[in-house]
């Protein structure tokens, strides 16, 4: 009887993982720290409205024409939203959980990116990464010559301006006037 | 004390920290030192999903097993090293836990467990959370994870016995000159991709979705004749039949768009 028993333990063996004193082992599909890559991003802020506790959030310093990204791993789900979302994939769920920290500011991670300035009334509106990202697109999307020379020439106007200009022509104005 | 209670109880005091002296202090570096394999945790539980609880007691069973480290759940926090809170800190359970903290003998750590714990979590901005148990106590360490995985929960006690170093660090990246992005799949037409990504994700949730979508982006895009071979290759290599099952109905979809044929 005894026998039996060890035996037993003997073919199950050490149940417990060595985790400190080895590296962990973590699944293929783990969900761990989102590994953000600030060259890929473009800052369009997708990731921080699909950010479910708002642990991705954007500030954007229309004096200094600066937009910032941050993260607080302290709030963040692990839910890969953003992950899904990023249109370059900047940002990706990696493997690591090793988070712990004893001080809460190395929770924060940022990035900062300028804002392309407005053509005609010189006011910041978008990311410039993200309006070279476009231009990008529409060439691949099969723009060429006069017309992406327009298109181009469009994109760097705020929607404000743009509007203003398009009553202009609707009416028969001349741009500059208006 | 008293005058603890009475700023936590007045409506709207939702940021006030306990002053900690220096003495405290050093009679806490002193328990750090000290400490060793006699760890007494007592578990506050303000207001959390009692996810956090299942997964500490999950680092107590024998696979986890934090006994190794002489870290032991007590029933009183009268015997505690260590508090763990967990839970987004809600209105309810502000005096209980300055109660538990008063309870538990100087020097004591405190440590945040959870995203709720250490900033109120996906909870943050509801109009009875305080936001975190740093808002009314003095934490010491920070365990963030929704839930931390019982190596998360090992990784933070032994980086708050001074057992491991810390990890992570803050970063700053600033937009560097000639910063461009270029689109991932630039030889995709736009409809293919779009049709590829939905079929997926309709098929295998949004995050796998994704990542099952990019895989087969991926050999559409390096391998131009040869898609069908490294398809067969890659799913004999994973040897899962929902995923050949996906991989079969976005290689139709590749097959019937005109760039496909």
């Amino acid at each position: 009887m005894v026998w039996k028993l060890v035996k037993e333990v003997l073919r199950v063996g050490e149940a417990t993982v060595l985790y400190p004193f080895v590296p962990a082992v973590v699944t293929a599909g783990f969900r761990g720290r989102p590994q953000h890559d600030p060259e890929r991003c473009m800052a369009c802020a997708a990731c921080a409205v699909a950010c479910p506790p708002n642990a991705l959030t954007m500030a954007t310093d229309m004096a200094q024409g600066i937009i910032t990204w941050s993260i607080f791993y302290g709030r963040c789900i692990f839910c890969g939203r953003c992950e899904e979302v990023c249109p370059t994939g900047a940002i990706q769920l990696g493997q690591e959980f090793e988070l712990a920290v004893m001080n809460k500011a190395d929770l924060f991670e940022q990035a900062d990116y300028r804002l392309a300035a407005c053509s005609r009334c010189g006011v910041f509106f978008a990311p410039a990464k993200e309006l070279d990202y476009v231009l990008i697109l529409l060439e691949q999307a099969g723009l060429s010559g006069e017309e992406l020379e327009e298109r181009k020439a469009l994109l760097g106007i705020c929607p404000s301006c743009k509007r203003r200009s398009d009553i202009a022509k609707l009416v028969g104005l001349d741009q500059e006037a208006v | 004390m008293a005058e603890d209670y009475a700023k936590a109880t007045l409506l709207g005091a939702s940021r006030y920290t306990i002053h900690v002296d220096e003495q405290t202090t050093r009679l806490k570096a002193a328990l750090l030192k000290d400490i060793r394999r006699s760890v007494f945790v007592y578990r506050v539980d303000c207001g959390g999903c009692n996810g956090c609880e299942i997964e500490i007691f999950a680092t107590l069973t024998p696979v986890f097993d934090v006994e190794r480290f002489g870290i032991k759940v007590v029933s009183s926090p009268r015997h505690a090293d260590i508090l763990l809170y967990t839970g987004s800190m809600t209105r309810s359970m502000r005096v209980p836990a300055l109660r538990a903290y008063h309870a538990a003998p100087d020097p004591k750590v405190c440590v945040a467990y959870g995203a709720c714990g250490c900033s109120g979590g996906i909870f943050h901005d509801v109009y009875c959370v305080w936001g975190g148990a740093d808002q009314i106590l003095p934490i010491d360490a920070y365990i963030p994870g929704c839930p931390p995985t019982p190596y998360a929960t090992i990784y933070g006690f032994a980086m708050a016995l001074g057992l491991l170093g810390q990890k992570l660090k803050a970063t700053y990246h600033v937009q560097g000159e000639n910063e461009h992005v270029q689109p991932r799949y630039p030889k995709i037409p736009l409809d293919l991709r779009i049709d590829i990504e939905r079929a997926s994700r309709r098929m295998a949730g949004y995050w796998h979705g994704k990542r099952i979508a990019d895989s087969f982006l991926d050999m559409i895009q390096t391998a131009d004749s040869q898609v069908d071979e490294n398809v067969q290759a890659y799913l004999r290599q994973e040897d899962d039949p929902r995923l050949t099952e996906i991989f079969a109905r976005l290689q139709q979809i590749f097959l019937a768009h005109p760039k496909g044929k």
